[in-house]
């Protein structure tokens, strides 16, 4: 009993020796690394040491840090004593430990380039070498009031965006940056300060970051819905509903070709602004225009239209009859344009609204005799008349000027009337 | 007197006679302010899509302040056409009967003369014929006299229709809106387009009475103009012995300039709104 008591006594005592031993080995190396690379004078100053500043690392610049716990060897290993080294320490891949990320980063487009080009983004490139901070960390690089001018660094930079988005399709890449700190997202980060706005990881993704053409990539048309979604829920759950959410999720193609429009093709990717700006308001029709070709047409001939060509932002615009997000056929009950909703969309600028107003054509075409054949009596009418007057009397006119013309170089200045006419009588000739 | 020569009604020997009353130079200028200011604030939006749009609605004062002063010009409108009505009753309740008034000589409603008169003007246009003589008020006069009518009529009521669409729909199918647009619109530039072109050419620009004809405005005319432009009125006045009574003063200098002001400025608004029309047309 005592011997067995005795030699568990001698194993956890010989245990923690070890483990002691281990501990100690490992505090002094760092100790040792501390004796050179802690000092400022001999890594940067002049006591004959390497004189590069990135090489000064005092141990105490982990404290704070998510790498708080870690000592130098747990990431530069292969250390050898003596100075100057004669092997070089072997930095740990960052993966070793996180691994999600890494893979995800691997498969990403920045792993793609940065293996043939040698200049896209790695681990420390994004998050520091030492001081490795969370996002949540003000001072982290990834901090989402920084992440834009992280991002920026390379996609503001002509040199870079210049070589990575040379072709044509990718224009628009070269601007995204400055484009987004015009915009809503942007102007909500950088000048209000919310943190919650997105910004470029938000839609992008942090690690796995893919081309919009890949099927992988998060803004990829098929899966944009889901991106922007994921802070505009209420948004994305109208939309899924909505006639444009209903084609786009059966993959539906209209006359034209195009598919269903997702968030980006009326809001743009990087220039969006807010709905209740004049940029906005006055802009919108253009983009449901691009598809709605004659509905566009037809609105530009009414009021609704032609004051807000003007600029004017009270008026009329798609959205506010057919809805921002819920559009839907007028075939559908549940449609603002419904005929037994119509009264009710009137309504919301035109309070007095009756059945008889909601009657109005707001994208009437007169030249459309089926479909509107009040209109197109009207203005063929004013079109004859205006034809007509003018014509007839322009004829009159013409052969007027013909007719005095040819009499005065037949005759003289005053030939075809009386002497007076257009001539001024010298002074003193009155009675 | 000679510097009066840029004026066709006063040219020619200088013994004046009245030929519009105080009442009737005041209703067209009035004309002239009111349909100026409605072409100016209406025309950005008929021609919306025009590039000098923009620009003609922040000259008048944005796109808020076109719309006030359209109204206000409307309200004008409605004003000198029932002050001509009125004064129309007016000479009728002072005891000149309905039938002097609708009809003969000194009448607006086009007779058989006035097509008689057309008919001659065309042939003498050809060579085929003398230059027919006019009584009081040419066809010409008629035509524009009536296209008033007739313009603040149509224009008015589609633009009172558009003005207040909540009232009128009570009785009013919706398309009555749409199809008010189209007639305010088409009329609005039938309307501007005759008075811009054929209007100023008849009436200022034509080579007998270049650059301007300022009767109108200073009410009077030398006895030479209405013996050119109005022969039988002259002749039938003076074997009636009327003429001693339309002797009328030579016009003041005040109101000489103010009558080549309004009139020049008019002319080049008219002129300036002729070309951007076309620029929009043609666009």
């Amino acid at each position: 009993m005592f011997k067995r008591t005795f030699s568990l006594l001698l194993g956890v005592l010989a245990a923690s020796v070890w483990l002691g031993t281990a501990a100690h080995g490992q505090a002094s190396q760092v100790v040792q690394c501390e004796k050179c690379h802690g000092s400022r004078d001999f890594m940067v100053g002049r006591a004959g040491g390497p004189q590069d500043s990135a090489l000064y690392v005092p141990a105490a610049i982990l404290q704070d840090t998510r790498h708080s716990g870690l000592r130098c060897p747990d990431c530069h290993r292969g250390y050898e004593a003596g100075y100057p080294h004669r092997v070089a320490t072997r930095v740990v891949p960052c993966q070793t430990c996180h691994e999600n990320a890494g893979r995800d980063w691997e498969a990403s487009i920045h792993a793609t380039n940065a293996v043939s080009q040698g200049d896209a983004p790695n681990c420390v490139r994004c998050h520091g070498t030492h001081v490795v901070v969370g996002v949540a960390d003000r001072r982290s690089p990834t901090h989402p009031l920084n992440v834009a001018a992280l991002c920026g660094s390379c996609h503001a930079d002509p040199r870079i965006t210049g070589t990575y988005f040379a072709t044509a399709s990718k224009a628009q890449a070269r601007t995204a940056v400055a484009q987004f700190h015009k915009t809503v997202h942007g102007n909500a980060l950088t000048r209000d300060g919310l943190i919650v706005s997105a910004t470029c990881n938000d839609c992008h993704g942090a690690h796995k970051v893919l081309p919009a053409d890949s099927a992988a990539s998060s803004v990829n048309r098929r899966n944009i819905p889901a991106t922007c979604g994921t802070c505009h829920v209420g948004v994305a759950e109208v939309y899924e509903r909505s006639a444009h959410g209903v084609a786009y999720r059966s993959g539906q193609k209209n006359i034209q070709g195009h598919e269903a429009p997702v968030c980006v093709d009326c809001h743009s990717a990087h220039g969006i602004v807010r709905a209740d700006q004049p940029q906005w308001l006055l802009g919108v029709v253009a983009e449901c225009g691009a598809c709605h070709e004659r509905l566009y047409e037809t609105y530009f001939e009414t009021y609704h239209g032609k004051v807000t060509r003007l600029g004017f932002t009270l008026a009329a615009t798609c959205s506010d009859c057919h809805t921002a997000h819920d559009m839907r056929p007028a075939s559908d009950s549940r449609s603002s344009v419904f005929p037994s909703n119509l009264v009710a969309t009137c309504a919301r600028c035109h309070p007095a609204a009756n059945e008889n107003f909601a009657r109005y054509r707001p994208h009437g075409d007169p030249k459309d005799r089926a479909k509107d054949p009040q209109l197109f009596w009207a203005w063929l009418f004013m079109t004859t008349l205006l034809f007509g007057v003018l014509t007839f009397f322009g004829a009159h006119t013409i052969l007027w000027l013909t007719r005095v013309a040819i009499d005065r170089v037949r005759g003289g200045r005053g030939a075809g009337h009386p002497p007076h006419a257009g001539v001024p009588e010298p002074p003193g000739t009155e009675p | 007197m000679t510097q009066h020569t840029l004026d066709a009604a006063g040219r020619g020997e200088r013994l004046y006679l009245w030929r519009f009353t105080p009442l009737q130079r005041t209703l067209h200028a009035l004309v002239i302010v009111s349909f100026l200011g409605l072409v100016l604030t209406g025309l950005p939006l008929r021609f919306a899509y025009a590039p000098w749009a923009r620009v003609l609605v922040r000259a008048v004062g944005g796109l808020e302040a076109a719309g006030v002063i359209h109204r206000l010009c409307a309200i004008i409108t409605f004003g000198y056409f029932l002050t001509h009505v009125g004064s129309l009753i007016y000479r009728k309740l002072r005891g000149t009967p309905w039938k002097r008034i609708l009809w003969g000589p000194d009448s607006m409603v086009p007779q058989p003369k006035d097509l008689r008169d057309l008919i001659a003007m065309f042939k003498w246009f050809l060579g085929r014929g003398p230059r027919p003589q006019f009584d009081r008020y040419s066809y010409m006069e008629k035509f524009d006299y009536l296209g008033v009518f007739w313009g603040v009529a149509i224009i008015g009521s589609s633009g009172l229709l558009l003005w207040f669409p909540e009232f009128f729909a009570k009785f009013l199918p919706g398309w009555a809106f749409n199809v008010a647009t189209i007639i305010h619109g088409d009329e609005a530039l039938l309307a501007m387009s005759f008075i811009f072109t054929i209007h100023f050419f008849n009436v200022h620009l034509r080579p007998e009475k270049f650059p301007i004809d300022l009767v109108i405005f200073t009410g009077r005319a030398t006895v030479d103009y209405l013996k050119e432009e109005h022969p039988l009125e002259y002749d039938r006045r003076r074997e009636a012995g009327a003429l001693e009574g339309l002797v009328a003063p030579p016009v003041s200098r005040l109101a000489y300039l103010w009558s080549i002001a309004l009139g020049f400025a008019s002319l080049g608004l008219g002129v300036l709104v002729i070309v951007l029309v076309l620029w929009a047309v043609l666009h």
